[in-house]
């Protein structure tokens, strides 16, 4: 590359000056992490909504139970859509076009495994560590792009047979996305032809998944360890790429044994045997043609010894994000890195010893029991320090309230609250009460909703400029967070109190049919009520209500999503041009490339000479040093140290 | 590992593989045999057998693989997995071992023995 | 473009990316088996059966493992030959590994098909008799299959949309010989249990010889639907009817409580009437013109057949009558050892239509001489013994079972072995039969685990087969103009075949001798 203070606009031209490469290769099969990163993340974030649909039908059949679906007569009509819809979806409904239980079970463990799986891991994790990582560390692309390539394609056609689970013959699976066996692996078994069961779909597109982010953290991990540039040391790293790095190892590490459970669970399925199936197993009143001597067990184990790391696969894309976010809008640095790091070290390490505190019901021993609860507690310490630090970051920064900072403050309190709602649940004596409750349910959506994609939505906003050159409305982004704020909460903070007054996460009529349980009263549905009278609203003044309310707050979060969806399209061609390579005047790499980076990203030879969060330097001219510069804003006499010009009075948008 | 292509190393390299295979089929045998043997308990028979198993792989792991002479990162990776699996295999037995349904740790032991 | 260190190490940390790249697979790996061995572990100490032990043949897997111990040993050699660049002894030795690749999977396979035609059979009382299935003059084996002479078949098309509904067309008919068979007169269905309701119509199908096909059977399967719905229609509007009745004489009452508490009551049976969203089932039987006969796996069926009717999967039923659902088998072991002490001699595999009284003297004759030996072999000299027998593996699979190696036992007729069977031939009554299963997944966890594991270590025995014969095959030009870098290549590869060939080094013991 040649190294020179060039004009701006010619710096776009190092993409194409040695060969030319077609549509296909260069946007569909491309090796380079920026294109995959972007085919990760539309995909994670198509599949994010589609998972929110699944959510918005269970959500009406919670507030309504027994009632058809409103306007299912006009989607059906649909060309196109409306027969898709029919396969997936319509052929279950009751006759009068209500849900069922049948159905719900359905959309409930589909929405859990799309969001998990298909939604925020490849959005949140893939698509943001292909796309920034690389460019953070000062490097070229990923250690192995080949794979990357492989790696998203793998992916892909888990997605593909995902969906298909849908259009066969029993439907999708309907045993939760925990998939516990023995009922996930006798669910449905009197249809013998294997292929016609939504299971075995799941656990073929679980495979590939877990092949495609094993193959996508060995690169990550790699890339983080062999690629960084000259004098990217371990404590000049951004955050962000620390964090990813742990996630990578995560991945790595906790998912294998994911694919054993998969593995059997299918084998279970496929070649009648009995991993997970106890001697003397009966179904509707049958004994099965099965050996029996497994253990259901054996699958809870290897199933959270994934899924327990998960969790931490789920929020740490969130801290990685808002490392970048916080510092760069509060024009701060970041609060204790090094504590930070630490923190996150600490926190991968204790989150593979945790996993059962998921199975106090199992009837597992107290020694045990007791082990588990004492790491639960544990692993809670680095996640205050992360959150911590996070918030202290703030202290004395003169904030630019942008969209991303907002999501970015919304994050804060909203993930304490599903911290530390999450801090009883260790406790094996309360866990016994509140399992498998509502309180749960609000417990892990107020970490992974209003937490991790609060979070996502703030990258977003943040990078797209340095993906497209151009800047998402900023209008619209609040007119995007402000519903969501307001939806999110009243979606999950009643949750809290339903669970404690004993609803049952899998009750598709949302307890309509347990008296007990939905006539009781507090001061939540007294003021539910009262609300609703003066709003001439005829709302009845028991846990039911709580239902409508969160179901209202469900469609306030989908309205909210709308300003989103056309904010993100319009902008990619329409939104107003960045005039610098460096919009948001941020210290780390990425936004020393030009914009959007060209196919090997630096047009000039890296080097990074601080840490990562040189905002407010005292006795520094500008309110930030970036990492690439040897000095304060003048280039070298020749320029060549010269990334690309940077605005310093590019306001922030208020 | 080595960097280094000094031809008169690698030679004597190669003589060590050839002699660690030789030892390996070695050990083979003595598997196969100790295997019908008869130890007071079955479970002697396992331990023995797992025993000989470890020292095979361990020569496998160290001189084939190299992990004798390698670079301190690939030691840490090694390390947090073995933790790991280690956690994978302990944990797992222990929470079958439940004191209110088995009655203490030996009842699986003994279940081995059938 | 080249992206940095694929060749050369970085320097400060020592390694080339695809030395990372591999040490974090193989980590990965690790934990791959790892969960499978913990698996194993799990399994087995928690097994209710006697865990097999020296069931397996080592000869085979002995083989496996010498075979795999040298390939790695040249692997590795090649890598070394790459590197003092005698690119002759490379080639040599590469392909050596990849025919001791080869060899692995052939004595696999052996090994493999031996099981799929090994069958084992488990008694209602917990004995279990093992072996072959007879075979035909042309040396095909014979599945066991139930026979049965139908008269009528029941469909059962559910209203609501079930996992289990009416398919005879994948679910029967291919089970059924000569063809799909013909019905007299037009199919006739079972009431709907709502009053008002009325049967559907089949008249279209024709009063008789008509064929039972996807065309006929798509057209019983809409007229049922139509007329299920018409019937849960009426249904609905009768409730809603009745319904609203009740809340008019509600709303009638003198203003009061009782007047308040019926109109409550009354609204909520309203909003259930309409809410009512219940299509019934309509169940259809059909009487055919001729006896048809059905030759069908016992898999395939929902439940066990009885002496008059088989419901297949789809939840079909036919009656008749049942001709034959004998399980023949040539039978070669005969393990009692889940049976209580006591009960062994008496194991209904002795009963006199199968094994007879000869086996079992010839079990009870065994047991005794087994049990000598063990006292002498333990003996600890004051007339007790020094071990528990119940905590001896062996002993217990060589008193406890029996060779079932002769027509009748070798003692009486000095094991004349002629033209016919070499085993005993057993006709065994499905009614005796709780299970059974050939050597697959599906017998036991043993079988499941052995499967599992050796088969996902076969899967990367090929992967890393293909992946050195790309490099001998195809790398070619690397090897005169980068050797170093197909070194790394190499060393990559060969880490990974290692890796192969150190899972194995556990699974032999484990699998074939423990």
């Amino acid at each position: 590359m040649s190294a020179a203070a060039i004009p701006h606009d010619h710096a776009h031209d190092h993409a194409h000056d040695h060969h030319e490469q077609s549509w296909i290769w260069k946007y569909v099969f491309s090796t380079d992490h920026k294109t995959i990163g972007m085919q990760y993340a539309v995909t994670g974030m198509l599949f994010l909504l589609f998972g929110f649909f699944l959510m918005l039908l269970m959500r009406w059949s919670i507030a309504y139970p027994g009632v058809p679906l409103p306007g299912i007569d006009v989607l059906r009509a649909i060309p196109g859509l409306g027969w898709a819809f029919e396969e997936m979806f319509g052929r279950w409904l009751n006759a009068d076009g209500s849900l069922n239980g049948e159905l719900y079970n359905m959309l409930g463990a589909m929405h859990g495994t799309i969001m998990v799986f298909f939604g925020i891991v490849p959005l949140g994790f893939a698509g943001f560590v292909n796309f920034v990582m690389p460019l953070q560390i000062g490097t070229i692309d990923m250690a192995f792009p080949k794979l990357n390539m492989a790696s998203y394609w793998c992916f892909f056609v888990s997605c593909v047979l995902m969906m298909l689970s849908f259009f066969v013959g029993t439907g999708p699976v309907q045993t939760g996305w925990t998939m516990y066996s023995p009922l996930a692996s006798t669910m449905t078994i009197g249809v013998s032809d294997v292929w016609n069961h939504g299971h075995t779909w799941w656990l073929m597109a679980m495979v590939f998944n877990i092949s495609a982010s094993l193959l996508g953290s060995v690169n990550v991990v790699a890339t983080f360890i062999n690629l960084r540039a000259k004098g990217m040391s371990y404590m000049r790293l951004p955050f962000f790429s620390w964090a990813m790095f742990v996630i990578g190892f995560l991945l790595l590490l906790a998912f294998p044994p994911l694919e054993v459970a998969a593995l059997l669970q299918l084998s279970d399925r496929v070649f009648g045997s009995s991993f997970f199936l106890p001697t003397g197993l009966v179904e509707g009143g049958k004994h099965l043609d099965i050996s029996g001597g497994g253990s259901p067990l054996l699958y809870q184990h290897l199933f959270w010894f994934l899924a327990h790391p998960e969790v931490y696969v789920l929020i740490l894309p969130a801290f990685a994000i808002l490392s970048d976010v916080i510092p760069n809008n509060a024009r701060r640095p970041l609060w204790g890195y090094k504590t930070m790091v630490y923190s996150v070290l600490t926190l991968a390490f204790l989150s593979f010893l945790v996993w059962a505190h998921h199975m106090y019901l199992t009837g597992m021993g107290t020694m045990m029991s007791t082990y588990f609860q004492i790491t639960t507690v544990l692993i809670s310490v680095p996640s205050v320090i992360l959150l911590t630090c996070l918030m202290i970051s703030l202290w004395g920064g003169s904030i630019r309230f942008n969209t991303q900072m907002l999501f970015a403050s919304a994050f804060l309190p909203m993930f304490g609250i599903g911290g530390l709602t999450g801090l009883p649940l260790a406790f094996s004596f309360i866990d016994l009460a509140l399992h498998d409750t509502y309180y749960v349910i609000g417990h892990f959506h107020y970490v992974v909703a209003p937490g991790t994609l609060f979070a996502l939505f703030a990258g977003v906003y943040h990078w797209f400029p340095k993906a497209t050159g151009r800047f998402m409305s900023d209008k619209l982004g609040k007119l995007h967070f402000w519903p969501s704020l307001i939806g999110m909460n009243l979606l999950f903070a009643p949750m809290f109190i339903q669970g404690m007054a004993g609803f049952h996460r899998r009750w598709y009529d949302g307890g309509k049919y347990f008296e007990q349980t939905a006539a009781f009263q507090n001061w939540s549905t007294t003021f539910t009520h009262k609300v609703g009278a003066f709003l001439g609203l005829d709302i009845p003044d028991n846990m039911l209500s709580l239902n409508v309310v969160m179901s209202f707050g469900a469609f306030i979060l989908a309205l909210g999503q709308v300003p989103f969806i056309i904010n993100f399209w319009i902008s990619i061609k329409g939104g107003e041009k960045v005039k610098s390579d460096n919009p948001w005047q941020a210290t780390t790499l990425e936004w020393a490339t030009p914009t959007p980076p060209p196919h090997g990203n630096f047009v000039f030879d890296v080097n990074a000479h601080r840490g990562p969060y040189e905002y407010s330097v005292p006795g520094h001219p500008a309110d930030f040093f970036p990492q690439w510069e040897s000095a304060h804003g003048t280039p070298k006499p020749d320029g060549s140290d010269a990334p690309a010009k940077t605005e310093s009075a590019h306001a922030a948008h208020h | 590992m080595s960097d280094s292509a000094d031809p008169a190393e690698l030679q004597k390299h190669v003589k060590k593989y050839l002699l660690i295979g030789g030892i390996l089929l070695a050990a083979t045998a003595a598997t196969i045999a100790i295997a019908f043997y008869e130890f007071p308990t079955h479970s002697m028979n396992i331990i023995v057998g797992m025993i000989v198993a470890t020292i095979k792989a361990s020569l496998v792991a160290l001189i084939f693989m190299h992990l004798n002479h390698e670079r301190p990162l690939i030691y840490k990776f090694l390390a947090f997995t073995t933790v790991f699996c280690v956690v994978l295999f302990v944990l797992f037995i222990f929470s079958n071992a439940d004191p209110l349904v088995d009655h203490g740790f030996d009842a699986p032991l003994e279940a081995v023995e059938k | 473009m080249d992206i940095p260190y694929t060749v050369h190490a970085r320097p400060d940390t020592g390694l080339y990316n695809a030395k990372v790249g591999i040490w974090l697979f193989l980590a990965s790996e690790v934990m791959l088996f790892g969960g499978l061995f913990s698996s194993y572990i799990f399994l087995r100490l928690g097994a209710d059966y006697p865990w097999p032990i020296h069931e397996l043949d080592w000869t085979l897997g002995g083989i496996n493992t010498v075979v795999l111990i040298a390939s790695s040993v040249t692997v590795v050699w090649a890598w070394a030959a790459v590197k003092m660049r005698k690119h002759g002894l490379y080639k040599i030795l590469m392909l050596i590994t990849i025919l001791c690749a080869a060899v692995f999977m052939v004595n696999k396979t052996i090994e493999y098909t031996g099981k799929l035609n090994h069958w084992s059979v488990t008694l209602t009382d917990g004995s279990i008799l093992s072996g072959h299935l007879p075979k035909d003059e042309k040396g095909h084996y014979i599945p066991y299959q139930v026979k049965f002479e139908g008269q009528e078949i029941t469909l059962t098309v559910s209203g609501m949309h079930r996992a289990v509904d009416a398919n005879p067309v994948d679910y029967v008919l291919p089970h059924i010989e000569g063809g799909a068979p013909k019905f007299k007169a037009a199919p006739a269905a079972a009431a709907y249990s709502f009053a008002k309701a009325k049967s559907p119509d089949f008249s279209a199908l024709g009063s008789s010889d008509w064929e039972l096909n996807a065309s006929t059977f798509a057209q019983i399967r809409s007229i049922s639907l139509a007329a299920a719905r018409e019937a849960w229609k009426a249904e609905r509007d009768d409730k809603i009817a009745l319904a609203e009745k009740a809340l008019a004489a509600a709303e009638a009452l003198p203003e009061g409580q009782e007047r308040a508490y019926g109109i409550q009551e009354a609204k909520k049976a309203l909003t259930s009437a309409k809410n009512f969203n219940q299509v019934p089932d309509t169940k259809i039987k059909l009487v055919a013109t001729a006896p048809f006969k059905v030759a069908v796996e016992a898999s395939k069926l929902l439940a066990r057949q009885t002496a008059d009717a088989i419901i297949f999967r789809d939840g079909s039923a036919a009656t008749g009558k049942l001709l034959d659902d004998k399980f023949t088998l040539e039978a070669d072991a005969l393990d009692l050892r889940s049976l209580a002490d006591q009960a062994r001699e008496k194991s209904l595999a002795f009963d006199a239509r199968y094994l007879g009284e000869k086996w079992q003297k010839h079990f009870i004759a065994n047991r005794a001489a087994e049990n000598k030996k063990f006292d002498e072999k333990y003996s600890d000299g004051k007339g007790g013994v020094t071990r528990d027998r119940e905590k001896s593996a062996t002993f217990k699979k060589h008193a406890y079972g029996l060779h079932l190696d002769s027509p009748e036992p070798k003692g009486d007729h000095g094991g004349a072995l002629g033209d016919g069977p070499h085993h005993p031939v057993l006709h065994i009554e499905s009614k005796d039969i709780t299970f059974f299963s050939n050597y697959t997944p599906k017998l036991n966890t043993y079988y499941a685990i052995y499967f599992t594991l050796t088969g996902l270590h076969g899967l990367h025995v090929v992967a890393g087969a293909l992946v050195l014969a790309y490099f001998l095959v195809f790398n070619g030009r690397m090897l005169r103009e980068d050797p170093e870098h197909l070194a790394n290549r190499i060393e990559v590869g060969g880490l990974f075949w290692h890796f192969v060939d150190l899972i194995w080094i556990f699974l032999f013991p484990l699998l074939y001798l423990l």
